[in-house]
C-alpha cells in the first residue's frame, strides 16, 4: 500500500514536472488555450445572463463584472505553470547581476581573480599533460625504453651515445627485452631533381618501426636484408613532407629522389603524427650495420638504442641483466669498454627528465596561485555578504525562507565562479600559446600542444566548486547570523564572527604570495647569474648558419676544404661582412664530438682513464671571428689549411689546466684518435674556455683542427657582421647557390639567439614564476586592501570617538596600519616557512644561488611589506582624516 | 504570500473538486455557477479567481480536462475529476470536517450560560 502511494506520489509529481515543462515550452498555444477558455466562458455566462432575461448590453456587463481581471487571473495562471525552480534561479541571476553592476569593483576583482588563476592552471595542466601524462603514441609505450651508455668516470653523462659494437653485444646477450633497435639522426640534403633542401633525418635498424608498433601509411618498412650495408638508399618520408612537398601525390611510393646526391627510393610514408623523439624529422633510412664488422676498432660512441621489454619484466630487472653484461663486455675489452656500463631508462623519463623540475615548479606555483586567487574571492565574497547582513535579515523577515536565501547567495557565487572560469579557459588558450612562444626549444620540438576536454572540464568543476565552496561558507555565516541582531545593526561598531575568517584568509594569501615570491626571486637570481657568465666569445652581430655539402658529389678531401675556402672567401667579400670562418660544431647547440688523445712523452694510461677532449674543426679566422682570446702562441692561417701542412693544433686553456698541469703546452706534441690517421702533432696556441653546451657548466678540455687535416662535410658557417646579422641571411644564401645551386643552406640563426636558448628552460621558469607571483602579489594587496577598508568603516563611529577624546590622526593611522600589519607579518612567517620547505624543490634550476639564500627571503618579504603598506595605507589615511562629527552622526 | 489568499483558494479548489465529484465532467463556468448556487448565493465568486485553481487541481492530477461541446452546442474546456482526485477529496473533506470540528468545539463553551 505504502510503496503504492508513494508511486503514486513519484508519477504525480513527473506530471506536475512534465506539465510545468511542456507550459514552458509551449507558451503561444497555452496563451491561446487560456484565451480560448476564458472566451467560452464569458460567452456561457451571457447566454445564462440572457436566458435569464437581461438585455444584451446588461447580460455582456455583469458577465465581465462577474469574471473580475482578466489580466489578473491571466498572470497568476502563468504564474502557476512555470517551473519554480527554474523561475526563482532567474531571478536570482538577474539579480545577482544587477548586483555585480551596482558593485562592479567587488565582481571585477572576484571574475579576474577567479580567470586568472584558472587560466593560469588550465594553461599550465595543459603543458604538463601533454608534456608528463599523456601516454606516447606508441604500442604499449610503457614497455618501451632507452638503453643508453653509461661511463663511470663521467658522472656527468648518464645518457651516453653508444656503440654499434655494444649494442650488438647487448642485443645478442640479454633475454630481458622483446625487441631492439638502434638509431642516430642528422640531416640529410633531399631532392627531387627539381628543388633541393635539408631535412631532419634518422636512421633506424630494421627493427625500429615495428618495435614502435608504427604501420606505414603508404607502401612499407624496411626489411631486415634492407639494413646492411651496401644496400640501396631506400626513404621512408613523413606524412608532413608527404603533404608539403608531393601534395600527397599516391604515385610517391616508387618514386625515384636524391639523399645526399645519391639516387634513392621512396618506399613508404608514415602515419599522420607520427614521430619519434623528433618532431621536424622528415626522413628515415635504414642504417645498414655491418654485423661482420669490428666496429670497436675504429668506430666511438654516436647511435641510440631504444628496447622493448618482455611482457612482465621491470625496467629495474633489465637494469641488473644490462649492467651484469656490461661488466662482462669489459672484461672482455678492456680497450675499448672499461668503466662503461649501461642506463636503462623509460622512454618517457629520456624525453621528459629535463623539463620535469620545470613542470613540477611551474605545477606547484599555479597550485599555489589558484589557492590565492580562491582565497580572494572568498574573501571579497565574506566582505560583501558582512556588508549585505542587513539586507539578508530583511529578507528573511519579510518572508523568505533560509534556504530560499541561501540559495540566492549560492547563485550568486555561481555566477561568479562560472564566469570567472569560462574567462579563465579563454585566457589559457593565449596563455598556451604565449608559454609555447618562449619555451626552452627542447621543451616546445616535442610538442603540438591542445586544450583537451578533460582540462577543460577540470576548469569548469574547479570553477564550480569554487563557486559553491565560497559561496556557501559566507553564507552559512550570513544565514546563520542573528536576524534581530542583523536588522539592529546600523554601521554601530561590532566585529562580526566573520572578521577573523576573513583576516585568516588574507594572512593565507599572504603566506602563499611569499612562497611564490621566493621561488620567482631565486629563478630570476639564476637568471640574472647566467645572464652575467662570460660564454668564452661574443655571440652579438655574429650570424650561423649550416652547409651540407654532399659526399658523393665532392670525394676527395681536397674537394671538400676547398669548397668551404671559396665559400668563406665570398661571403667575406659581401657588404657588411667584417669576417667570417666555420666549425664542425657550433658551442652552445646540444652537440659535439670527444675522443681520447694521447701527449707524447707520457707512459701509456690505463684504460678508462683516458684523457678526453672535445674536438673541433675550424677554418682559419674562427678564433678571431667569435671574439675568442688568443692566449699564448698563434691560430691557424690560411697556410695551415692544406693538405700537406704539418700537423697543429690549439688548445683552450681548460686543456691546459687539466691535462698539463701549468707546464706550458705550446710546443708539445699530442695525438688526437679522431681518424683513422692521426700523427703527433704540435700545439701553436692556447686559446679561451669556450662554454660547451651550456653556461651553467663546466668547461671542457677542447682540442681544434683546422679543416684541411680533420675534413668535415658539414660545417656551421659563422659570419661577423657591421649591423643586424640576420640581414644577410639571404645574401649568403645566394653565395653559397652561386657556387653550387644544389647545396641547400640551413638553420640560418643569429648566434645570441642561440646562447640565449641554453638558459631557456631557467628563463622560461623564471618569467611565470615571476608573473605567477607578481599576479598573487597583486591579489593579496586587494584582499588586505579589502579587509581594513572594511573594518575602518565598521568601525567609523568607534574612530570618531577616539578622535573627539583627542587621538592624533598619526595615532589612529599608526592603528590602522598595526592591525593591517598584524595579520601581514603572521602570513609572512608562515609563507617564509613555506618557502624554506619548498625552495628545494628549485635546486636543478637554480645557479649561483642556494635554494635557501637569505638576501632573496629577506627582500622578499621586504617587497611583501613594502606592498602590504601600501594597500593598508589608503584606509588608513581616511579613518586618520574622519571628521569626529560626521562619524558620529553616522 | 498572502495567507487569506492561500487559505480561500484551498477552499476554492476543494468546492471545485466537490462540485466535480457530484456533477461529473462541467467546464469552467458550470463549475463556478455551482459554487454559487450551492452557497446559497451568499458567496460572491469571482469567477477569474477560479481558473487559477483549476489549473493547479490540474498540475496535481485531480482533475484532467479535453475541450468539448457544452449543452447549448459551444465549444468549452471540460474537467473531470481523477481517481487520484477522488481519493484527494476524501482525504481533504475529513480534514476539512476535522478542523470544523476542533473550531466548533473552541466556540461551542462560550455560547453556554
Amino acid at each position: 500500500m505504502r510503496g503504492l502511494a508513494v508511486r503514486a506520489l513519484a508519477v504525480r509529481t513527473l506530471r506536475r514536472l512534465a506539465v510545468r515543462l511542456a507550459g514552458l515550452f509551449s507558451k503561444a498555444r497555452r496563451e491561446r488555450e487560456l484565451a480560448d477558455e476564458f472566451e467560452s466562458h464569458f460567452q456561457l455566462h451571457v447566454e445564462d445572463n440572457l436566458r435569464r432575461g437581461m438585455s444584451a448590453q446588461e447580460a455582456r456587463r455583469d458577465a465581465r463584472l462577474k469574471f473580475g481581471g482578466i489580466d489578473s487571473a491571466k498572470e497568476s495562471m502563468r504564474e502557476g505553470s512555470t517551473i519554480m525552480m527554474l523561475e526563482t534561479t532567474w531571478q536570482d541571476l538577474k539579480y545577482a547581476a544587477r548586483g555585480m553592476r551596482g558593485n562592479p569593483g567587488f565582481a571585477v576583482t572576484a571574475i579576474l581573480s577567479l580567470a586568472l588563476g584558472i587560466g593560469a592552471s588550465v594553461a599550465i595542466f595543459t603543458l604538463t599533460d601533454n608534456l608528463l601524462l599523456r601516454p606516447l603514441p606508441y604500442r604499449e609505450p610503457r614497455q618501451l625504453t632507452m638503453v643508453w651508455e653509461m661511463n663511470h668516470s663521467r658522472p656527468a653523462q648518464i645518457r651516453n651515445v653508444v656503440s654499434p659494437a655494444n649494442y650488438l653485444d647487448w642485443k645478442a646477450r640479454n633475454h630481458v627485452f622483446e625487441s631492439m633497435a638502434v638509431f642516430a639522426e642528422g640531416r640529410s640534403a633531399f631532392s627531387d631533381g627539381k628543388r633541393v633542401e635539408e631535412l631532419d633525418e634518422q636512421y633506424v635498424s630494421a627493427e625500429l618501426l615495428p618495435l614502435l608498433g608504427v604501420q606505414p601509411f603508404r607502401g612499407r618498412l624496411f626489411t631486415a636484408a634492407e639494413d646492411l650495408p651496401n644496400t640501396p638508399n631506400l626513404v621512408l618520408i613523413s606524412y608532413r613532407l608527404w603533404q608539403s612537398w608531393f601534395a600527397g601525390d599516391e604515385g610517391v611510393v616508387g618514386k625515384q629522389i636524391q639523399v645526399r646526391s645519391r639516387p634513392g627510393t621512396i618506399i613508404g610514408v608514415l602515419p599522420p603524427g607520427f614521430y619519434f623523439r623528433n618532431r621536424t624529422t622528415d626522413l628515415w633510412e635504414a642504417m645498414g650495420l655491418d654485423p661482420a664488422r669490428d666496429y670497436r676498432l675504429n668506430y666511438g660512441r654516436y647511435a641510440m638504442s631504444v628496447a622493448r621489454l618482455k611482457p612482465g619484466v621491470t625496467r629495474e630487472r633489465a637494469q641488473a641483466e644490462m649492467t651484469a653484461i656490461a661488466k662482462r663486455l669489459a672484461t672482455e675489452f678492456p680497450q675499448f669498454d672499461t668503466n662503461w656500463t649501461v642506463n636503462v631508462e623509460s622512454l618517457r623519463d629520456s624525453l621528459v627528465s629535463e623539463v620535469k623540475t620545470s613542470m613540477l615548479v611551474l605545477l606547484s606555483a599555479v597550485g599555489l596561485l589558484l589557492a590565492v586567487a580562491c582565497a580572494n574571492v572568498a574573501n571579497l565574497l565574506l566582505a560583501r555578504y558582512t556588508a549585505r547582513r542587513r539586507e539578508m535579515a530583511v529578507r528573511v523577515a519579510i518572508g523568505a525562507g533560509r534556504a530560499r536565501v541561501v540559495r540566492q547567495l549560492i547563485t550568486e557565487s555561481l555566477a561568479l565562479g562560472v564566469t570567472g572560469g569560462l574567462l579563465g579557459v579563454a585566457l589559457a588558450r593565449w596563455a598556451v600559446l604565449g608559454m609555447l612562444a618562449m619555451a626552452p626549444l627542447d621543451l616546445a620540438r616535442n610538442l603540438a600542444i591542445e586544450v583537451d576536454y578533460r582540462i577543460v572540464l577540470f576548469a569548469v568543476a574547479a570553477s564550480v566548486a569554487t563557486g559553491v565552496v565560497f559561496g556557501l561558507a559566507p553564507s552559512l555565516v550570513a544565514s546563520r547570523a542573528d536576524l534581530t541582531q542583523g536588522l539592529r545593526e546600523d554601521g554601530r561598531s561590532s566585529v562580526g564572527g566573520s572578521g577573523s575568517l576573513r583576516s585568516l584568509l588574507v594572512g593565507a594569501e599572504v603566506a602563499l604570495s611569499v612562497m611564490l615570491l621566493a621561488g620567482a626571486g631565486l629563478l630570476f637570481r639564476s637568471l640574472v647569474g647566467l645572464q652575467a657568465v662570460d660564454p668564452g666569445l661574443n655571440p652579438a652581430r655574429v650570424l650561423t648558419f649550416s652547409v651540407l655539402i654532399p659526399g658523393a658529389r665532392y670525394r676527395e678531401p681536397v674537394q671538400r676544404t676547398q669548397f668551404f675556402k671559396t665559400a668563406l672567401e665570398q661571403v667575406e667579400r659581401l657588404p657588411g661582412v667584417e669576417s667570417a670562418s666555420a666549425v664542425s660544431f657550433l658551442p652552445f647547440n646540444g652537440m659535439s664530438a670527444g675522443t681520447d688523445l694521447t701527449i707524447a712523452g707520457r707512459p701509456p694510461v690505463k684504460p678508462g682513464e683516458e684523457l678526453v677532449a672535445t674536438i673541433r674543426t675550424v677554418m682559419p679566422g674562427y678564433f678571431h671571428t667569435l671574439g675568442i682570446p688568443v692566449q699564448r702562441g698563434r691560430v691557424f692561417t690560411a697556410a695551415d689549411n692544406t693538405l700537406d701542412s704539418p700537423y697543429r693544433f690549439v688548445v683552450n686553456q681548460s686543456f691546459v689546466q687539466k691535462f698539463m698541469a701549468g707546464e706550458e703546452a705550446v710546443g708539445q706534441q699530442i695525438s688526437v684518435a679522431m681518424d683513422t690517421r692521426h700523427p703527433f702533432g704540435e700545439i701553436i696556441g692556447v686559446v679561451g674556455n669556450v662554454k660547451e653546451g651550456a653556461l651553467d657548466q663546466e668547461p671542457t678540455p677542447t682540442v681544434y683542427y683546422i679543416h684541411s687535416h680533420l675534413v668535415y662535410t658539414g660545417m656551421v658557417f659563422v659570419v661577423l657582421t657591421k649591423n643586424d646579422p640576420l640581414l644577410l641571411a639571404d645574401p649568403v644564401r645566394k653565395v653559397i647557390h652561386g657556387i653550387d645551386p644544389a647545396q641547400p643552406v640551413a638553420q640560418i640563426q643569429a648566434m645570441d639567439a642561440i646562447v640565449r636558448e641554453t638558459f631557456a628552460r631557467q628563463r622560461f621558469s623564471a618569467l611565470l614564476l615571476g608573473g605567477f607571483s607578481l599576479v598573487s602579489l597583486l591579489l593579496a594587496a586587494v584582499g588586505i586592501y579589502g579587509v581594513l577598508a572594511y573594518s575602518v568603516t565598521e568601525r567609523t563611529r568607534e574612530i570618531g570617538v577616539r578622535v573627539a577624546l583627542g587621538a592624533e590622526p598619526a595615532r589612529i593611522l599608526a592603528m590602522v596600519l598595526g592591525s593591517g600589519m598584524r595579520v601581514v607579518l603572521a602570513g609572512a612567517a608562515v609563507g617564509l616557512g613555506g618557502a624554506l620547505a619548498l625552495t628545494g624543490l628549485l635546486k636543478s634550476l637554480l645557479f649561483g644561488v642556494k635554494p635557501h639564500d637569505a638576501a632573496t627571503l629577506l627582500a622578499v618579504v621586504m617587497l611583501l611589506i613594502v606592498v602590504a603598506l601600501a594597500a593598508a595605507w589608503l584606509p588608513a589615511r581616511r579613518a586618520a582624516h574622519l571628521a569626529p562629527v560626521d562619524a558620529l552622526r553616522q | 504570500m498572502d495567507k487569506r489568499q492561500d487559505v480561500w483558494q484551498g477552499t476554492l479548489a476543494l468546492m471545485a473538486l466537490k462540485t466535480l465529484e457530484s456533477m461529473g465532467p462541467l467546464h469552467g463556468y458550470g463549475i463556478a455557477r455551482r459554487i454559487e448556487q450551492i452557497s446559497g448565493d451568499r458567496l460572491l465568486l469571482n469567477y477569474g479567481t477560479l481558473y487559477p485553481a483549476l489549473l493547479k487541481l490540474e498540475q496535481e492530477g485531480f482533475i484532467a480536462s479535453e475541450w468539448g461541446v457544452s449543452e447549448n452546442n459551444r465549444k468549452a474546456k471540460f474537467y473531470k475529476l481523477t481517481r487520484a482526485g477522488h481519493t484527494h477529496l476524501k482525504r481533504e473533506a475529513r480534514q476539512w470536517e476535522e478542523a470544523t470540528d476542533i473550531i466548533a468545539r473552541f466556540f461551542a463553551p462560550e455560547q453556554l450560560p
